[in-house]
């Protein structure tokens, strides 16, 4: 058997392969998505005291660790009775926008933006961030600038800005004081303006962006705050791929709409709508499902955005533009947050003491997408059933399907250029996948591509 | 001077925390050249000529340990990265059952499964235990931490790169800690999430299960200074990792059983949750296991047998 492989698919987070199948005549005949790796986390959580989840469950992943402490917190004040006091609720809001800041920025200007400033036909070594430095100095240092923002708000609020530690049941253990607040006002404000600048940039994006480019037809999911963009507050919205309205759902509730299942040619398992309907979740989803995003800049770009791309869409690339939208506004959200006294508040948790539910349910949008922890313990609270859903399972349809559809176009004659190679990357990026999150990882591969040729073509 | 940055089995986080120095990794990389890090850039085989290989995750299927043994062979030097590639780390758990109930459990059981799900085959195989990168390959640096932090980096890569050896505190968690001890006369053990700890005092003396008196440190004591237990994500402390008869477990007990005057043994019987609570980054550790008096050998046992 023939095999081109590339390996890893790289600037994205986690090691995949792509199998693309050839027929004799050198055409794609099938490809896929496959993920090689599975860390098991549902399986090895049962048996822990539930209490060290929120530590334990953000090495799932250290881009978007925030986003597992803060849904396991969630989970848990449930499991212990309480809701959290207003200050306690700010902090965890802003611990989220200190993620979203920092996640969106490594996406937009650090992993993706090299395709679209670099372009495919420029060599391997410089198509990267640090060849952004190079050519484009300037936004380089203002993406280093931004991002670090996000981490700085997570490490004030977190304790540590990868792996944050403070979001415990009934709160967050330690309150923000006046001096780190106002350090954090001032950084933010920066990072606005850099924000509102960079649209300029992003828009040039819009502007040439092929909508047909790895596009597929599905539904979507995701919270909206009855028509306001928000990632903690509201019901997840479900809408078919007409957009009609599903329904939506809370708490246990997401097992009657959601399913897994599995091929064995991956670890990465693919969620669907029960009844059999693909969805989507993330930045594109999100925007799908507001009305507004409930800050200036903010809506004024998504108003540009849907002149572009109309209300309702499917468009895959709309992604990087939809992601764009969602960081200028967590910038616009976390100075308002920033200015608002409740976040150095002294109250910030309420004591816990005994399990008063066995299960608890944290339903957060994580950068990426719907995520769910959902954990039912014994009296003592100790772990006895995991399920973890996370963002990336949920796109994992959609990202095989473009992923074919694009190794179709590009593959030609049993072969594939570096550029074409750059492209299938480019339909997978786009979703910003976090394999290490989509599969609780074991053990990892790189993403590959590969091409594999049946025997009598390789005789040949 | 050339670097590479290699992922195993973990979460990408030492990477960011790479990214993680901003702006001063403009001037690392006027001094080295990053030419492999598949998380950033494009570069697919890691080249031949490395000075310097950052190993980022623990060891725990066929192609971790390929990839391991081919980068040890590119590279002058190999700096195991983040508490992963030290002791193992987080992955460190899936040792608690086998991967055939693994596999049921993630594809069949979770609620959202169904029992009817194939169970992915055409992939590598798990090796039969976790290894960290130093059980396995040479290691000339070990730089733990989950993940390293940002103050201890800056020092450290640019020492690195020059060639420079820098002095640095071995001290654990405690020496980095704020708090005094209070009083100890009422002494009961608390689950980690149980009441809200005062500010000024010792955790462990406070009743929580920290352990950053048998943590090492280069942390500021992140956790216990933003009032939340350590729980050792920075791997053992040097005393624990050079004598024999040191462990994290009883080396917790001895020091309550010190503070306290209660006698080990029902301290012992006392303890909740070993594997999560006191050994979650360093289980996947062989020269912890190997410990005479480590519980490690027991709670894979334990765990795999159910």
């Amino acid at each position: 058997m023939t095999q081109i492989s590339i390996n890893p698919v790289t600037r994205i987070e986690g090691h995949a392969q792509v199998l693309i199948d050839l027929d004799s005549t050198g055409n794609v005949q099938k490809a896929h998505f496959k993920v090689v790796e599975l860390r098991g986390f549902e399986k090895f959580l049962v048996g822990a005291a539930v209490e060290e989840a929120p530590r334990i469950t953000p090495r799932i992943c250290g881009i978007c660790p925030t986003s597992h402490h803060v849904a396991s917190a969630m989970a848990l004040d449930q499991i212990y009775g309480v809701e959290p006091p207003p200050t306690g609720k700010a902090l965890r809001e802003l611990l989220m926008l200190g993620q979203y800041i920092h996640s969106h920025a490594l996406h937009f200007f650090m992993l993706a933006a090299p395709d679209y400033l670099i372009g495919h036909e420029a060599s391997r070594g410089e198509r990267n961030v640090l060849g952004l430095v190079k050519v484009n100095p300037d936004l380089a240092k203002k993406a280093i600038e931004v991002r670090k923002t996000g981490q700085r708000i997570t490490e004030a609020v977190g304790g540590k800005p990868i792996h944050p530690a403070t979001a415990v049941p009934g709160g967050m253990s330690h309150h923000l004081d006046d001096a780190h607040k106002s350090a954090l006002y001032d950084m933010v404000k920066g990072s606005l303006a850099i924000a509102r600048d960079g649209w300029a940039i992003a828009r040039e994006l819009m502007e040439k962006t092929d909508i047909t480019f790895a596009t597929i037809t599905t539904g979507f999911m995701g919270l909206s705050n009855q028509g306001t963009f928000s990632f903690q507050d509201g019901s997840v919205q479900v809408i078919g791929a007409d957009r009609t309205a599903i329904g939506s759902f809370r708490g246990t509730e997401y097992l009657n709409y959601i399913e897994e299942y599995s091929e064995a040619w991956s670890y990465l398992k693919f969620c669907r709508r029960i009844g059999g309907e693909y969805y989507r979740v993330g930045p594109l989803a999100r925007l799908n499902l507001v009305n507004r995003m409930g800050t200036p800049s903010a809506d004024e770009a998504l108003k540009e955005y849907r002149a572009k791309f109309g209300e309702f869409v499917q468009s895959t690339l709309a992604y990087n533009i939809a992601r764009y939208i969602e960081f200028l506004w967590a910038c616009e959200r976390a100075l308002q947050l920033l200015g608002d006294p409740i976040v150095t508040g002294d109250k910030t948790r309420i004591a816990v003491d005994t399990v008063k539910n066995r299960r608890g349910v944290g339903i957060i949008e994580a950068p990426r997408g719907t995520l769910i922890h959902d954990y039912t313990v014994s009296e003592g609270g100790i772990i006895e059933k995991c399920n973890l859903i996370v963002a990336t399972c949920q796109n994992n349809y959609a990202i095989d399907r473009g992923v074919e559809q694009i190794a179709r176009g590009v593959v030609a004659n049993g072969t594939l250029t570096e550029s074409g190679t750059n492209r299938i990357e480019m339909a997978i990026r786009a979703y910003d996948p976090c394999l290490s999150c989509a599969t609780h990882a074991l053990g990892q591969m790189p993403l590959r591509i590969q091409i594999n040729q049946n025997l009598e073509e390789c005789r040949r | 001077m050339k670097i590479a940055i290699e992922e195993l089995a973990g979460c990408s986080g030492c990477t960011i925390s790479v990214l993680d120095l901003h702006e001063q990794i403009l001037s690392l990389i006027q001094q080295a050249e990053i030419v492999y890090s598949p998380v950033i850039m494009d570069v697919k085989e890691p080249p031949e000529g490395i000075d310097i290989a950052f190993v980022t995750g623990a060891v725990r299927n066929e192609e971790n340990q390929e990839r391991l043994k081919t980068i040890r062979k590119r590279s002058k030097k190999l700096v195991a990265l983040g508490t992963c590639a030290c002791y193992g780390g987080i992955s460190g758990l899936s040792m608690l059952s086998n991967s055939v109930d693994i596999f049921r459990c993630v594809y069949q059981e979770v609620e959202t499964g169904k029992a009817g799900n194939p169970l992915p085959q055409e992939v590598p195989s798990f090796l039969y235990r976790t290894f960290a990168v130093g059980d396995i390959a040479k290691v000339d640096y070990y730089i733990t931490g989950c993940p390293p932090k940002e103050k201890y980096l800056q020092t450290i890569l640019p020492a690195l790169v020059k060639g420079d050896t820098v002095q640095l505190s071995k001290k654990s968690v405690c020496s980095e800690c704020d708090r005094v001890m209070g009083s100890v006369d009422k002494w009961h053990l608390r689950r980690r999430h149980e009441g809200i700890p005062d500010r000024e005092h010792c955790l462990l003396g406070q009743g929580y299960l920290c352990l950053g008196s048998v943590t090492f440190g280069r942390c500021g004591a992140a956790c216990p200074h933003h009032n939340i237990p350590c729980q050792g994500c920075n791997g053992p402390s040097l005393d624990i990792l050079r004598e024999p008869c040191r462990d994290i477990f009883n080396m917790m007990i001895r020091r309550i059983a010190d503070l306290t005057g209660i006698p080990q043994k029902s301290l012992e019987k006392e303890m909740y949750d070993v594997a999560h609570v006191m050994y979650p980054y360093t289980i996947g550790s062989l020269i912890m296991e190997d410990k005479e008096i480590s519980h490690i050998r027991d709670l894979i046992k334990e765990g795999s047998s159910q």
